[in-house]
């Protein structure tokens, strides 16, 4: 393999591969000055490929500031606030005397080495720009960049999206990194993607204190850095035990802005960014290293306020051409759901007793093809019930379990086919909703009687959005607020924000016997006579069976609720301002296809030494999609209220 | 005001308590995965569990250690080529490799024979399955016992004809 600095520089210069400098070469100091002049005349320094490579963006009062937070990344000490001075040290720094640090020894700080070999991608896009003389200024060797490059050997570049958590909606809006392809492929013809090398951008957290945790995410404490590893780790962390979904979208970037990735994430490595979950986060600064291998993708433009992992994948579809393929590997539960989908009654029944530690004594009454089937399946099963605790040693007893069943799978001797799965029709997250939602709209009701609507939401989704791209079984929104203006009070009222409210519809199936839950924390005007149209701060949860229809279109839930509301005004728990309510709750939703939905809600409430003792509120929303807007209609029925509307929903972003 | 106070912080050293006291599993003898080589245990999971391990997953977060730096040190577990690749793979893949070996079949068979060198992968598949209960003896075996379990087997079968790993 022809050395990684070459290799990058021929790329850049578009000129076929040369020798690096012997080690006797030394640069030319009489041609600094020549290129620092040049780079001046040019205005170099305001290069938007520049700016990238620097990660400086314009401040609000003027200048730049570069969001990369470590000094390493800079050689001028004002270098974060001044790409001018940074692109005349980085020309100085790479006529410095000394060598690159020599991998057999430890550096003890990487700082120390040659700036050519820190800064790869700066080398050869300067190189490029200034068509540097590699006479006078003769690259270096630089071995342990040289390692980087060989370990990574991209050809390709990939972007993974790793889904919500399906099922589980812990996280919450699913995660992006980069995979730098090898493209090696087994003889039979597989491709050989778990050997590639998988690049993120993850804060480095510190403190395993849940309340600080969440704090320092959220002010950017921690530092963010990006990390290379095997993809094979991805692969089983994500798609194996924790059943995500993963959407590889594959760039159509060539030779040299792969290699530019690659000089340019070299560079990344040694600094750190301040992470910030809302903001900037693993979506953001991973296109901000794209943007600047290609300075021609427009990617970053492209983000909201917030940056979701959703919005980054439409940031690429966004540049016409950039997706070459798009692939989809399937999570451990969409991979049992394949394997069990063609099986009947009584093999599945087998599944379950073998993988409840049972003995099947159908198996022997089998066919070798039905038993491959059915013990494949129960090791789906079993790993989809107890994979994590298996790997992390916290289930013994389900280790015993899975090896017995491997050792029985073992002994049959025949081979099982591939398992083929083709992508879900409701497509990836570039086939979703904008996250953000504004709607206007009017209402009337008997007491107020009519008025105006505005509405907002930051993230994400509800249950009755349009269902493309998003799983069926999730509600995740995030800051939505609800205004209205009634004609005869002629001022803006409040009637509903939620900080956070999440809705998880979990069918009770053969193998998965999960609870439906839905949680709240927001505030909303109380309907009932607990007070005078007060509004109320509220906390809810509820929990119970729910069941979800094969295909989507019908899913319905029934749950234990508790809630908690509170307001000065309110006549709750023996007069004091605070009211818990307990209840059923129920859901019902209907989709027909992905244009239209259906939502029906009920609530009864018990609410203890409270004025008054009882309270339920019923509703029905519908709405209609064309294409970036829904039309909903809403009715809603409560002890003291009743009203209806009429919203035109907007997507964004 | 005061005691709002009080109780917040009390109510935020309580939360990190509770989870030191649940995430300690020598505590409990249940730490299999301290020497876990380049296993999925050690390098993916740590010891983090509970609530911080959900958040993690939220927030995209990693417990961090430099091992997968990108300029700073090394780490033997990234290696993709040779004996190490091979050993690295396996360690990585257990789980998974155990499964497919015992389906004889399936991506890291194939991947790991390319990283072998191997002339054919259902062969590897097939020899793989054959000797199931002696190369993969369950989760209680120490991962580095099974990756030279699997790599002598490559080497010995010379049938196999795995030449990257020779």
């Amino acid at each position: 393999m022809r050395p990684a600095r070459a290799a990058l520089l021929a790329l850049s210069l578009s000129t076929p591969g040369f020798a690096l400098a012997g080690e006797g070469a030394r640069p030319d100091p009489t041609y600094l000055p020549e290129l620092l002049a040049a780079a001046r005349n040019r205005s170099l320094s305001e290069d938007r490929s520049w700016l990238r490579l620097g990660h400086w963006r314009k401040r609000l009062f003027g200048g730049w500031e570069s969001e990369a937070d470590g000094p390493r990344l800079f050689l001028s000490p004002q270098g974060k606030r001044d790409p001018a001075a940074e692109l005349e040290a980085t020309l100085s720094g790479f006529f410095a005397a000394g060598d690159g640090a020599p991998l057999d020894r430890k550096l003890a700080d990487p700082s120390l080495e040659h700036p050519q070999c820190r800064f790869p991608a700066r080398f050869a896009w300067l190189a490029a720009a200034l068509r540097i003389d590699l006479e006078r200024l003769p690259p270096r060797s630089c071995p342990r960049f040289e390692a980087f490059w060989r370990r990574v050997s991209a050809r390709s570049v990939t972007l993974v999206f790793s889904s919500y958590y399906l099922n589980n909606p812990a996280s919450a809006f699913g995660h992006t990194f980069l995979r730098l392809g090898k493209e090696e492929m087994a003889s039979s013809g597989e491709r050989l993607d778990l050997i590639d090398q998988a690049v993120d951008f993850a804060a480095v957290t510190d403190t395993s204190n849940a309340i600080l945790y969440a704090f320092e995410g959220l002010f950017g404490l921690f530092r963010g850095e990006f990390s290379a590893r095997p993809y094979f780790y991805k692969v089983r962390e994500y798609a194996d035990y924790e059943s995500r979904d993963l959407w590889e979208y594959e760039l159509s970037l060539d030779q040299r802005q792969v290699a530019m990735l690659v000089g340019h994430l070299w560079e990344l490595g040694q600094t750190w960014f301040d992470y910030y979950y809302v903001t900037e986060n693993c979506s953001y600064h991973v296109l901000g290293a794209l943007e600047a291998a290609d300075s021609n993708l427009e990617l970053l433009s492209h983000l909201g306020p917030a940056t979701l992992p959703a919005d980054s994948v439409k940031a690429l579809f966004a540049n016409p051409g950039l997706i070459r393929a798009v692939r989809f590997r399937a999570s451990a539960r969409t991979q049992l759901g394949a394997r069990t989908a063609g099986l009947t009654r009584d093999d599945l029944d087998a599944v379950q007793r073998l993988a409840e530690g049972g003995d099947s004594a159908a198996l022997g009454a089998m066919s070798t093809d039905e038993r491959v089937r059915v013990i494949d399946a129960a090791l789906d099963l079993v790993d989809v019930r107890h994979g994590r605790d298996i790997v992390t040693g916290a289930n013994p007893a389900a280790d015993v379990l899975r090896q017995r069943l491997l050792e029985k799978r073992s002994a049959i001797g025949v081979p099982s086919p591939p398992l083929i799965i083709p992508a879900p029709s409701a497509g990836g997250p570039e086939r979703g909703h904008g996250s953000m939602r504004i709607g206007l709209g009017a209402m009337t009701s008997r007491e107020e009687g009519a008025a105006l609507l505005a509405e907002g939401r930051l993230a994400l989704h509800d249950l009755a959005d349009p269902p493309a791209g998003f799983s069926p079984r999730t509600q995740i929104e995030f800051f939505k607020l609800r205004l209205s203006v009634a004609d005869r009070r002629r001022a803006v009222r409040l009637e509903e924000a939620s900080l956070v409210e999440v809705t998880s519809l979990n069918p009770i199936e053969r193998f998965e016997r999960r609870i439906s839950w839905k949680m709240r924390v927001g505030a909303t005007r109380v309907v009932d006579g607990g007070c005078d149209g007060c509004v109320a701060g509220l906390l809810a949860v509820g929990g119970g069976p729910g069941l979800v229809s094969a295909g989507g279109a019908f899913s319905a839930a029934l749950t234990a609720d508790a809630e908690l509301l509170a307001a000065p005004e309110l006549r709750g728990l023996s007069g004091r301002g605070v009211r818990p309510g307990v209840g059923p709750g129920v859901l019902l939703r209907l989709l027909a296809g992905e244009r239209a939905a259906v939502v029906g809600t009920g609530s009864w409430r018990w609410l203890p030494f409270a004025s008054p003792r009882t309270s339920y509120e019923i509703g029905v929303e519908a709405r209609v999609h064309v294409g970036a807007v829904s039309v909903a209609a809403r009715w809603r029925k409560a002890p003291r209220a009743e009203d209806v509307g009429l919203v035109l929903l907007i997507y964004r972003g | 005001m005061r005691r709002a106070l009080w109780l917040v912080t009390a109510f935020i050293l309580s939360a990190g308590v509770a989870r030191a006291d649940a995430e300690n599993p020598a505590a409990h003898g249940k730490s299999t995965y301290g020497l876990a080589g380049c296993g999925l245990g050690s390098m993916i999971f740590g010891d983090q569990k509970g609530a911080i391990q959900i958040l993690a997953a939220t927030t995209n977060a990693t417990f961090g250690t430099q091992t997968f730096g990108i300029s700073s040190g090394t780490s033997n577990c990234v290696e993709g080529s040779g004996p190490q690749g091979a050993r690295n793979f396996i360690e990585g893949n257990r789980e998974a490799l155990a499964k497919d070996a015992a389906r004889g079949s399936g991506e890291t068979i194939a991947t790991l024979s390319a990283i072998a060198g191997c002339k054919d992968a259902k062969a590897v598949g097939f020899a793989l399955q054959k000797r199931f209960a002696q190369l993969f003896p369950g989760e209680k075996t120490p991962v580095e016992q099974v990756s030279q379990n699997v790599i002598k087997e490559l080497r010995s079968d010379s049938s196999l004809a795995c030449r990257k790993i020779g």
